[in-house]
């Protein structure tokens, strides 16, 4: 074998997650990589990167439209929807029947009742108030696995500006948890790392930002709305 | 189609897969699955049988999305490493590939189609990529495009470039340690 197969550690990961980023390992080497790639969220991260160096070769790969029966096939496949949440419940038509104000009460008294019916879990909920036209209801579940952000009012700002939520907890820094609309609720998934975050006293924010969110990964536009995550 | 271009709605789509939102998915479908439909259909090289993968593809698609951070990764890098990813462990489940042409130059293996996405081609991240693809070894550029054009193993590669097995393992990660060197100039 050669003098690159001596080394061991970071430099050896280096090149194991370059060689499955690439694809040339066969049979239980594959398959040793893909558990490590599970397990390890550092080499994971090796791997991502190196599928980033990598992608624009696929630019040179011509698109080829699949056979239309292919679609019908993946949606046979898929699990049936859950029915968990009413319907009327992500109907804006449905607040907006009551005027934002009211909305915003009965946001609250149907999450009292939605949430009554969970076990020993702790909900918490946050109104994330800008003053005048900006006002959301949040609510993160009992397991703290999502979030879920209705628009009570929010107008846009004419710039093509959209809302995105951000998770400020006790450290201060905030951490981007998705866009908001401003027609229907949205039910972000909160990662592993941040449902820890995501406690009593921690701060939501709503900022505005460019189409497709802040490109930094940190708020870029003015923050048009706050409020703090508090048990129901 | 420019994927660049539908960027954002391929983010706030796949946000919305996680959730269970069977729409969102076929947001994603329709935006890329010629593109990951070639991309498959590039590696397999039979039709019926890109067709199967494209299918698996979307199914981890909708299992994986809530594991997508866009703050990471582009979602089209994303979508394609799952494709390519799919269609290898398709290869290897079964232990063949049809790609085992001899390769003589770098003229054997997938020429940049001049016609081929010209929305990612003049990408800035493209135009590096090749610069530092020119810069290596001509085995070595050839070595890895075989490799991530066709999706053969190392042993596949080492009877395609009629060399010793443990020759192309250091061809091939000899290329990679300059690539990323050259890429992070």
């Amino acid at each position: 074998m050669s003098d690159t197969h001596d080394h061991s550690g970071p430099r050896e990961d280096e090149l194991v997650a370059a060689e499955y980023a690439l694809g040339v390992l066969s049979g239980a080497e594959r398959a040793a990589a893909e558990r490590r790639l599970a397990r390890e969220p550092a080499f994971a991260r090796l791997i991502s990167a190196w599928e980033e160096r990598l992608a624009p070769l696929a630019a040179e790969i011509d698109e080829v439209s699949p056979p239309p029966e292919v679609w019908g096939r993946i949606a046979t496949a898929l699990p049936p929807p859950s029915e968990t949440r009413p319907r009327l419940w992500s109907s804006l038509a449905f607040w907006r029947g009551f005027g934002f104000v009211s909305a915003f009460t009965a946001a609250c008294l149907a999450l009292v009742v939605y949430f009554g019916s969970f076990k020993g879990g702790e909900p918490l909920v946050a109104a994330i108030d800008g003053g005048g036209h900006h006002h959301f209801v949040a609510t993160v579940d009992d397991k703290r696995s999502t979030i879920a952000v209705m628009p009570a009012a929010f107008s846009d700002d004419g710039n093509g500006r959209v809302p995105e939520l951000w998770l400020i907890p006790s450290d201060g820094k905030p951490r981007p948890l998705g866009l908001l609309r401003a027609d229907h609720t949205v039910t972000l998934a909160l990662p592993a790392e941040l449902s820890k975050l995501a406690a009593r006293n921690s701060v939501l924010a709503v900022s505005l930002e460019p189409p497709g969110g802040s490109p930094t990964g940190r708020p870029t536009g003015p923050v048009i709305a706050s409020g703090k995550l508090e048990n129901l | 189609m420019d994927l660049d271009a539908n960027r954002s709605l391929i983010v706030a789509a796949l946000a919305q897969i996680s959730v269970g939102d069977r729409a969102a998915l076929q947001t994603v479908y329709r935006l890329t699955s010629p593109k990951l439909f070639g991309v498959a259909l590039r590696i397999l090289g039979e039709r019926s049988e890109a067709e199967d993968v494209l299918q698996e593809i979307y199914l981890t698609v909708w299992r994986k999305a809530s594991a997508f951070d866009p703050t990471r990764a582009s979602p089209i890098t994303w979508l394609v490493a799952i494709a390519r990813n799919r269609a290898i462990d398709r290869l290897r489940a079964a232990g063949r590939n049809r790609r085992m042409e001899t390769i003589e130059t770098a003229t054997d293996v997938a020429d940049p189609a001049p016609g081929a996405d010209s929305a990612l081609e003049e990408d800035e991240a493209n135009a590096k990529l090749h610069v530092c693809l020119d810069a290596l070894a001509e085995r070595e550029r050839t070595a890895l495009r075989a490799a991530f054009f066709d999706g053969n193993t190392y042993e596949e590669l080492a009877a395609r470039m009629r060399v010793p097995l443990g020759t192309m393992k250091s061809t091939i990660r000899r290329a990679m340690i300059k690539l990323k060197a050259c890429l992070e100039q």
